[in-house]
């Protein structure tokens, strides 16, 4: 079904960001907003990609806002720099989805939903930090892998499935001894993303925890998170919910918190 | 939502956080027909991955539990829960709880006709007396050893003596338990349970496709396991009296085990007795006595009346099941598959040590029976994929098997349907030996594929 040689194949086609987006993240990392603004400008696709981003109604401009600049300056350094992540990462994804019910607006919505959780999250913890903030950007990365290889074994994969209780992470793992953390992983260097990304991320998946107490506090939040926004009707209904396992006891010290932090009665 | 069906129970298991908004999302009515098509007898939602749940989102799916059972007498419920879970959904449906509570997968199973391993000790507490009893009486006539704990103090000193019970129940809920005619499969016998007072409704509970087919298959002994039986009228007199007599037509036998010749009329028993039923006071007199079974055909070759044999139909589609078979056996092993020799005979198999083999039945537009006989490398190797880890142990090699062979039948099922052909597959069946299974197909023809795995040999046939 997946063998070794695909995920090598899959990580060799991940093109390295553009040029345009390196020098983009490079001002946002310096602090220079102009800078930055000015380099995202001259990726037409980009533009179009923050004009539609900061236009959404959670935003709550009531006249449109299309200028870079402007955009940049809405969303900060943090939030520009996830903004110019999420970008990259709808590169990686799909034009058609087949093995999940996505599109490109649901999915643009579910990097929406996580981003603005995260932030909320990351408030309440009272965390400042910018790579952090952007961690967020790379778990939806799992979903795209995941159905770039799985897409052409969907019917085997509901065969399977509905026999055994698996997900798609531990038969990529049983197969191919890697998980679709991992391909992350991966994804995560060839896009020189700070490495405290990665290690967020994988602890996520619920099956890594870190032996660093402040990244493993941060991966039970975003894999309760995760799971959090995967309940959500639009994403179960698009075959989300189950993609991975939920871990409940790893989330357990933090779960009535978190309850709190998102207002669930 | 798509259940995983095993031992006759269908679980459902969302994840995450499950309120009004969602829950319908997670399950429909849809997805609950679909699980119960597949013949189960018990069907749950896990709360296992659940972290969050409220009232609004169990209503739907009680709502969904209530149609069910109205349509088809199955039983319902939840599964995989803590104690804090089963207070809250106690305290959401006081007095009302229509649907049953099983503190895990593995509890609600002891409670399903199709659970194999009967005979266990079992200590069991509820706050509540009716509720100890009515779970004391079920697991009794499941042939189990309850031992109820009278209070909680009971129950903690007794469970402290963990050698003493195979399990141990509490916070466990019995609402309204199935009326369906359960089937289990025992080594080469098929277990029927009827209860109470039997009528002519059997004829709408007693599934007779499948026990077609499982004749068809090569099953040659079913029990009707009559404890529960209160008494029969006529019209289920007649029923089973047509049942033995189209039996004897593939020399299989009908027995009954625990009905009370006081229960049903003497001319009863002796016309039946007449068509060919056969009565036995308890279960073990049956399953324990190999040289009865042999007897009896649990064990024994098929000997069909109307042997029936593979015809051009059924080629033109072997492709389909090749591909079928080939692609899953892939697909768990990660190897490739290369197909060595086409003949149309009976089956033929070279080497029989260390091969396991398994079998599975379908019905419908056309039907027949796939076999798949296994070197124990390549069975092994399959069900590392469903069960994560390496095993040497059998029982669990076979039971995983099973599952697999299920696969093949599913993906022939869809296969057969892009060519506009319906069929519906039987439960499969697995054989310990080579020996076992050509006892029931030896003098069987078909389409034999020999098929190579890496340097492994591997054996499909395809017959009627």
């Amino acid at each position: 079904m997946i063998t070794r040689n695909n995920i090598s194949d899959f990580i060799d086609k991940i093109p390295p960001s553009p040029k345009i987006l390196q020098e983009t993240i490079r001002y946002l990392n310096n602090g220079d907003l102009n800078k930055a603004a000015k380099t995202a400008t001259e990726d037409p696709a980009l533009s179009a990609f923050l004009k539609n981003l900061v236009n959404k109604p959670l935003y709550g401009f009531k006249q449109e806002v299309s200028d870079i600049s402007q955009i940049f300056g809405i969303l900060g350094l943090s939030g520009s720099q996830q903004s110019v992540y999420n970008y990259m990462l709808t590169l990686l994804s799909p034009k058609k989805w087949n093995l999940f019910h996505l599109n490109e607006i649901s999915f643009d919505e579910l990097q929406a939903v996580f981003s603005i959780q995260w932030q909320h999250i990351l408030e309440h913890l009272k965390i400042v930090d910018k790579d952090i903030e952007s961690s967020i950007t790379l778990l939806p990365a799992s979903i795209i892998v995941s159905e770039a290889l799985f897409s052409k074994s969907k019917e085997d994969v509901e065969l399977l499935r509905s026999v055994h209780d698996l997900n798609y992470n531990t038969i990529l793992q049983r197969l191919c001894d890697t998980t679709l953390f991992d391909i992350c992983v991966e994804i995560s260097l060839k896009w020189d993303m700070p490495q405290v990304i990665p290690d967020i991320v994988r602890c996520a998946s619920g099956i890594n925890p870190s032996k660093e107490k402040d990244i493993n506090k941060l991966g039970k939040w975003m894999h309760l998170l995760l799971f959090y926004e995967l309940s959500q009707p639009l994403f179960v209904e698009a075959g989300l919910n189950d993609f991975i396992e939920f871990n409940i006891d790893y989330v357990e010290d933090i779960y009535e918190e978190f309850l709190e932090v998102m207002g669930v009665q | 939502m798509r259940a995983i069906v095993k031992n006759g129970i269908g679980v459902f298991t969302p994840q995450g956080f499950l309120d009004g908004n969602n829950a319908s999302s997670f399950l429909n009515l849809e997805d609950i027909e679909a699980t119960i098509n597949l013949n189960v007898d018990i069907i749950l939602v896990s709360l296992r991955k659940v972290v969050f749940f409220n009232k609004n989102g169990l209503d739907i799916f009680v709502k969904l539990f209530t149609k069910v059972r109205q349509k088809n007498s199955t039983t319902v419920g939840f599964c995989d829960y803590d104690k804090k879970k089963f207070v809250a959904i106690n305290k959401f449906y006081a007095g009302e709880l229509a649907f049953s509570l099983f503190k895990s997968l593995e509890i609600a199973s002891l409670f399903s006709t199709s659970f194999k391993n009967q005979q266990k000790n079992i200590l069991l507490y509820s706050e509540d007396k009716s509720q100890r009893t009515a779970m004391a009486i079920e697991l009794h006539d499941y042939g189990h050893n309850p031992v109820v704990a009278i209070s909680e103090e009971d129950f903690d000193k007794k469970s402290l003596n963990n050698s003493a019970y195979d399990y141990v129940i509490d916070y466990t809920y019995l609402g309204q338990m199935g009326e369906k005619i359960a089937t289990r499969v025992t080594g080469n016998a098929i277990i029927y349970t009827i209860s109470a007072f039997l009528d002519a409704e059997i004829g709408n509970t007693f599934n007779i496709a499948y026990h077609n087919n499982s004749l068809n298959v090569g099953f040659r002994l079913f029990i009707f396991d009559a404890y529960k039986v209160v008494s029969m009228n006529i019209h289920a007199f007649n029923f089973f009296s047509k049942l033995s007599t189209s039996a004897a037509e593939y020399n299989a036998t009908i027995a009954f085990v625990g009905l009370e010749s006081t229960k049903i009329p003497e001319s009863f028993i002796e016309n039946m007795e007449d068509s060919g039923i056969i009565f036995y006071d308890q279960m073990d007199d049956i399953l324990l006595n190999k040289e009865l079974l042999k007897e009896l055909g649990a064990s024994s070759a098929a000997n069909i009346k109307h042997k029936r044999v593979i015809d051009k139909d059924m080629v033109m589609k072997l492709p389909d099941f090749i591909d079928a078979t080939v692609a899953t056996i892939e697909m768990m092993t990660n190897s490739k598959a290369i197909k060595e020799a086409v003949e149309v005979s009976k089956i033929e198999i070279n080497e029989h040590e260390g091969r396991i083999a398994s079998s599975i039945g379908f019905y419908g537009d056309i039907d027949g029976m796939v076999i798949l006989v296994f070197p124990s490398k390549i069975a092994k190797k399959a069900c590392e994929l469903l069960i994560g880890e390496s095993t040497d142990d059998v029982e669990l090699i076979l039971d995983t098997l099973a599952e697999l062979v299920n696969i093949v039948g599913g993906k022939i099922k869809s296969l057969l349907l892009d060519h506009n052909i319906n069929v519906n597959i039987t439960l499969p069946r697995t054989y310990h030996n080579v020996s076992d299974l050509l006892e029931v197909v030896e003098s069987k023809k078909g389409v034999q594929v020999n098929l190579a795995f890496d340097d492994d040999k591997f054996l499909f046939f395809l017959t009627k």
